[in-house]
């Protein structure tokens, strides 16, 4: 059997990829339950809920009573789910033993929740940055055997700070070696940020940390936008970000930079700028709707319809031609010589061109060998 | 393609209000008829909010009081609290803190009972009007705070008999749930049907339901009420099976089945007036008997 290698889209899919004894072993924390179970698909949440204190099994056949013919296929993926999850194994919950809290006498000035999101938003770029965290995250954790860590425990200590509250700091004397290590790599990747105090040191988990589990998209964890796009091209910023201004210098015009404001026009020849760097109309387009201005995010569509056609339509323009390495056959024997060798081309899918009334084809450069070979057979 | 912002989360983020009713008197019956008593009803209540909670981390959960003269909210789990470490921490804080709200209620209410004396021990059904208009309020400042807000719905944990007298005000208050699309479920723990909760949920596309067996109501309301919105649409839930559309009359509060309709402001009365009350139109001269008579045979065909 060939090995299906199955690409998690997201954490749980991850946790659901884990052998089997290591998941039971992970159900003995109550905080991957409770992550678990907040990861299903909501048809899955309410089966469970429902059949909490249910002892006896229960039939396949009965629970595909509960739905309505619509809504059979969502029944089957939400089954699947919890099969996979081995959920329907799992019915105990204990307690644990939360984290030591940090003292609230110590005098130590704590970012406010502001602050952390800005730190935690500082280093991330155009896309969605839930989806660019796990991308990394998913990385992480499938390298940790080579460093030696076991992922069963690296995914149980992210789901655990996943329900760490928000800008509280924790002591980190708490923690065993691999932990500090992992959290240590955390912190460069803003999920959490470490306090120096005078004698011992403390993490503070940034909402990064704590969306980490739920993988939740921006928008359902929103960030305030700063971009108005205006239907003559032009861009206002409100921000005084750095980062933001040199995202906007990707696929803009950057004309002119005050304090707090940042004008610029999208151009072709900016975006086309962008396009050579790799960057696509898509990428664009929805980085200009998430971060529209809460006065523009209230229309729809929140950047205006004009210009995401025209960068569409400019990336396509790109597009248009496309050159391909190719030769040029001509002067054949016979209709007969023609037609089979326009046949075996074909066949191959090197055929790019043909003209049979003046025997004429264009064959992509590839085959030439292969062609020529198979004219010299047919003389 | 670009995909359209709204404003409500697509999945099943749900804000449940929900309403219990405290009626000290549908409480003290039940205790002597059955062996279901507040406490058990609360504790069965609170596991179910615990797992709204649980379910989703952006869901809410709000709870009225419907009290006898009073209504007042209880707990609002996105109210802004000290900041716990751990969830398992927050769940005894979420009980302590809705069981201390809740006798506070408790003895205001009971107090507003005392000074407004015996007229409200005629009748002793519990303030659903107030109750549902603080949620529907509760709602339409969740509407219009301007961020993503969860998907509404109200859930009536109701046992009291209807009040014939709130019936224009309950009306009021299904029809404007109708408009804002937030479906009203009820589930009776009292006796008898309410006709009152029966369209409210029946207009508003809720789940009516009056468990057979309250020792299981965590199952019920774990099974039914706990479906968020979205899942709706793909499951199996109670259907009404009969709802009782009689409506109250405007003059004497009374509950009736046929009776005499304004045809300008359409308010209801049990008798023949000469004018209506509601908006001052002068009825016609038309005698009424001949009228009710002519009604009466008319009914008999359709009503066999």
């Amino acid at each position: 059997m060939p090995q299906v290698r199955i690409i998690a889209k997201n954490f749980m899919d991850m946790v659901a990829a884990l052998p089997e004894l290591k998941l039971d072993k992970l159900y003995e924390n109550t905080f991957i339950c409770e992550a678990v179970l907040r990861s299903l698909p909501p048809l899955a949440k309410k089966y469970v809920l429902q059949l909490l204190f249910i002892d006896a099994p229960v039939t396949a056949k009965s629970m595909e009573e509960w739905v309505l013919a619509d809504g059979l296929s969502k029944h089957r993926v939400a089954i699947d789910r919890l099969i996979q999850l081995r959920v329907f194994l799992e019915t105990t919950e204990s307690g644990a033993l939360p984290r030591e809290p940090m003292p609230s006498n110590i005098t130590v000035r704590l970012p406010t929740l502001e602050e952390l999101d800005v730190y935690a938003l500082e280093q991330w770029e155009l896309m969605d940055t839930n989806a660019q965290l796990w991308y990394i995250m998913r990385e992480y954790i499938s390298n940790s055997e080579d460093r030696g860590e076991d992922p069963a425990d690296l995914i149980s200590f992210l789901l655990e700070l996943s329900f760490h509250a928000t800008g509280q700091a924790y002591n980190l004397n708490t923690l065993i070696d691999v932990q500090m290590h992992t959290l240590k790599d955390l912190a460069d990747l803003g999920l959490v940020k470490l306090q120096q105090g005078r004698k011992e040191s403390w993490f503070i988990p940034t909402k990064l940390a704590t969306n980490l589990s739920m993988s939740l998209t921006d928008s359902s964890a929103r960030k305030e936008g700063f971009v108005v796009v205006e239907t003559n091209f032009r861009l206002y910023a409100y921000s005084t970000s750095k980062l933001h201004s040199e995202i906007l210098r990707l696929f803009a015009r950057v004309e002119y930079q005050l304090p707090n404001l940042i004008v610029g026009a999208i151009t072709k020849e900016s975006l086309y700028n962008a396009f050579e760097n790799g960057i696509t109309a898509e990428q664009i387009i929805s980085f200009l709707q998430q971060n529209a201005h809460p006065r523009v995010a209230e229309r729809t569509p929140s950047v205006p319809e004009n210009v995401t056609d025209q960068i569409r339509l400019w990336e396509t323009d790109l597009n248009r031609v496309e050159i391909t390495p190719a030769h040029f056959y001509d002067e054949f024997l016979s209709k007969d010589v023609f037609e089979g060798a326009s046949d075996y081309a074909r066949e191959n899918g090197g055929l790019l061109w043909e003209d049979s009334k003046k025997m004429r084809l264009v064959v992509n450069a590839e085959m030439h060998a292969q062609m020529r070979e198979y004219l010299r057979r047919q003389k | 393609m670009a995909s359209v912002p709204s404003k409500l989360y697509s999945d099943d983020v749900s804000l449940v209000v929900v309403l219990l009713d405290t009626n000290p008197f549908l409480w003290t019956a039940t205790a002597t008829a059955t062996t279901f008593t507040f406490p058990e009803f609360l504790a069965h209540v609170l596991s179910f909010l615990n797992s709204i909670i649980l379910l989703n981390q952006l869901n809410q959960v709000v709870v009225i009081a419907t009290g006898l003269n009073s209504c007042d909210y209880i707990f609002d789990s996105s109210a802004p609290s000290k900041v716990e470490p751990f969830e398992s921490a927050r769940m005894p804080l979420l009980y302590s803190r809705v069981l201390r709200r809740l006798e506070d209620f408790l003895g205001s209410d009971e107090r507003s009972e005392r000074s407004n004396g015996a007229a409200a021990a005629a009748a002793p059904s519990s303030l659903l009007s107030g109750s549902l208009s603080l949620a529907l309020c509760y709602i339409q400042r969740v509407f219009r705070s301007g961020a993503l807000h969860p998907q509404p719905r109200i859930l009536c944990l109701q046992g009291s008999p209807d009040g014939p007298e709130q019936y224009v005000a309950v009306m009021n208050a299904i029809f404007s749930a109708q408009r804002s699309m937030v479906p009203i479920d009820s589930c009776v723990i009292g006796a008898q049907h309410s006709a009152f909760l029966q369209q409210a949920s029946y207009i508003t596309g809720g789940v009516y339901l009056k468990p057979p067996m309250l020792d299981g109501l965590f199952q019920y309301l774990s099974t039914i009420f706990a479906t968020d919105l979205h899942s709706r649409s793909f499951l199996q839930l109670p259907k009404p099976v009969g709802v009782d559309f009689r409506a109250s009359c405007f003059c004497h509060k009374k509950t009736i089945d046929m009776g005499y309709i304004c045809s300008v402001c359409l308010s209801i009365f049990c008798k023949h007036h000469k004018k209506c009350s509601t908006c001052g139109s002068v009825f016609g001269q038309a005698n009424p008997e001949a009228a009710a008579a002519a009604t009466d045979r008319k009914r008999k065909a359709p009503e066999v």
